[in-house]
């Protein structure tokens, strides 16, 4: 894992990196889209989770509510992934060695394999499979979020 | 009593001393700060874009608005109750902050406008297109809320 | 009610674990947690290294301790934003300046201390930019009634 270590610091003493990391405002403007930005991302997915459960928007059938509001998702998941990337380019280095942040990649990762893996079924008459994936998104998007909080931390 | 005094006193109380004090009680503060900020904050943008007819048009207001109207409720008892606690552990240090004073006052006009949406909404439910004087008081709100979560940032890196 | 928990229990459950371990887990970080409000101590040295940076700014002293030995201390201070805001820029300290640095202790023993308190070698008095929590030593000391 060498390569990915060296990558690490080479990104976080690159020009970009360090301009982001030694700046005066720009990385509590970059740090605050990627916070507020949760709004938008995981607060609408997990809205729509509840959805799923059918305890909101009962009144909706599923592909009604699910198309609109997981494009919202999108431009939330674009904000959070270009103001991660910049925020993982600035300390890099410090990020690869932190418990925290590998955790909470992995939920992610995880996130998109319940995403795709239950996805499948939200159209289906086995609406049951999609409520077991609708909860687990909630509990990984808490721990997603618990655990960014905590990467400061460690 | 002035508000410092009443500071002081918080600080002073067996609350303040036990969440200054423990090793993890802020930190989940802190986090369940955080969740509260996304359903919040998820509830109030999906809220917005449909009094503004961008999406779930098909169902009239309430259909939507009624469940995030519970969403937003909740949302903002539990940021009230978890910033209660997280100023409780250094009530003089944010009495000093002036993007928490600022975020206070902003506070207290979302929350109001919020009421005003609210009362506009319950008047206006049965439509399935919200009418201009609802879409202002949203729009109001919205700018409101976002204003006051930005202080909200503003405060740690004063 | 019940049922709702039967039927949710493995979110629930999932919920509960990662807030407890997130809350565990950042048990080391916020300023009463890190550092310890009884333990002021002031740093005299000579400094080793700088590093300017979001989210916390470091320097590093080589200070003598009694016995004469040199250890080398870390002193936390804000991000840079905040330090040009209490009227320090990255240029007012170099390598090899003394500083005499107050502030409080690392609880968990290490050689680390939060500035509050900095005497630039310029002879000016600056904060750290750590808020602390309105008391004398306080960034922002509670105003006059």
């Amino acid at each position: 894992m060498t390569l990915l270590v060296q990558l690490c610091n080479w990104l976080a003493d690159s020009w970009v990196g360090t301009q982001i990391r030694e700046s005066d405002n720009l990385f509590s403007l970059i740090e605050t889209v990627h916070v507020l930005g949760v709004a938008a991302s995981a607060g609408v997915i997990m809205i729509v989770d509840l959805a799923v459960l059918r305890l909101v928007f009962a009144r909706y059938s599923i592909s009604q509510v699910l198309a609109p509001l997981v494009r919202i998702t999108w431009i939330g998941f674009g904000l959070m992934a270009i103001s991660g990337a910049l925020l993982f380019w600035s300390e890099a280095d410090k990020l690869y060695a932190n418990v925290a942040f590998r955790v909470k990649m992995l939920l992610l990762i995880a996130l998109g394999v319940n995403q795709w893996v239950f996805h499948r079924r939200l159209t289906s008459p086995a609406l049951v499979h999609s409520k077991i994936g609708a909860g687990v998104s909630l509990g990984l998007w808490t721990g997603v979020i618990v655990l960014g909080r905590a990467i400061a931390y460690l | 009593m002035t508000v410092l005094q009443a500071c002081e006193w918080l600080k002073a109380t067996r609350l303040s001393v036990f969440i200054r004090e423990s090793k993890w009680g802020f930190s989940l503060i802190e986090m369940v700060h955080l969740l509260a900020l996304a359903a919040l904050g998820g509830a109030l943008l999906i809220g917005a874009l449909r009094v503004f007819g961008i999406i779930l048009n098909e169902q009239p207001l309430q259909a939507t608005l009624r469940d995030l109207s519970r969403i937003i409720a909740f949302g903002i008892l539990a940021m009230l109750l978890s910033g209660f606690l997280l100023f409780a552990d250094g009530p003089l240090r944010y009495y000093g902050n002036s993007a928490f004073r600022i975020k206070l006052l902003l506070i207290l006009a979302a929350a109001a406008s919020a009421f005003i949406v609210y009362r506009r909404f319950q008047a206006r439910s049965a439509l399935s297109v919200a009418p201009m004087g609802l879409k202002v008081a949203t729009a109001v709100s919205i700018t409101l809320w976002l204003s006051a979560a930005v202080a909200g940032r503003v405060i740690g890196v004063l | 009610m019940s049922s709702w928990f039967r039927k949710h229990s493995r979110a629930v459950m999932i919920l509960s674990v990662t807030l407890l371990a997130g809350g565990y887990a950042s048990a080391h970080h916020s300023f009463a947690a890190e550092f310890d409000a009884e333990k002021p101590a002031r740093l005299v040295g000579v400094i080793t290294k700088i590093e300017w940076t979001n989210p916390h700014s470091y320097f590093y002293l080589d200070v003598k301790n009694s016995k004469g030995d040199t250890i080398n201390w870390g002193c936390e201070a804000g991000n840079p934003g905040a330090l040009s805001r209490r009227g320090w820029k990255r240029g007012d300290i170099k390598i090899g300046d003394t500083l005499i640095v107050d502030g409080f202790l690392a609880k968990d023993g290490s050689h680390l201390i939060d500035a509050r308190r900095v005497l630039l070698p310029d002879g000016r008095s600056v904060y750290g930019g750590s808020p602390g929590d309105g008391g004398p030593e306080s960034d922002t000391p509670a105003p006059k009634p």
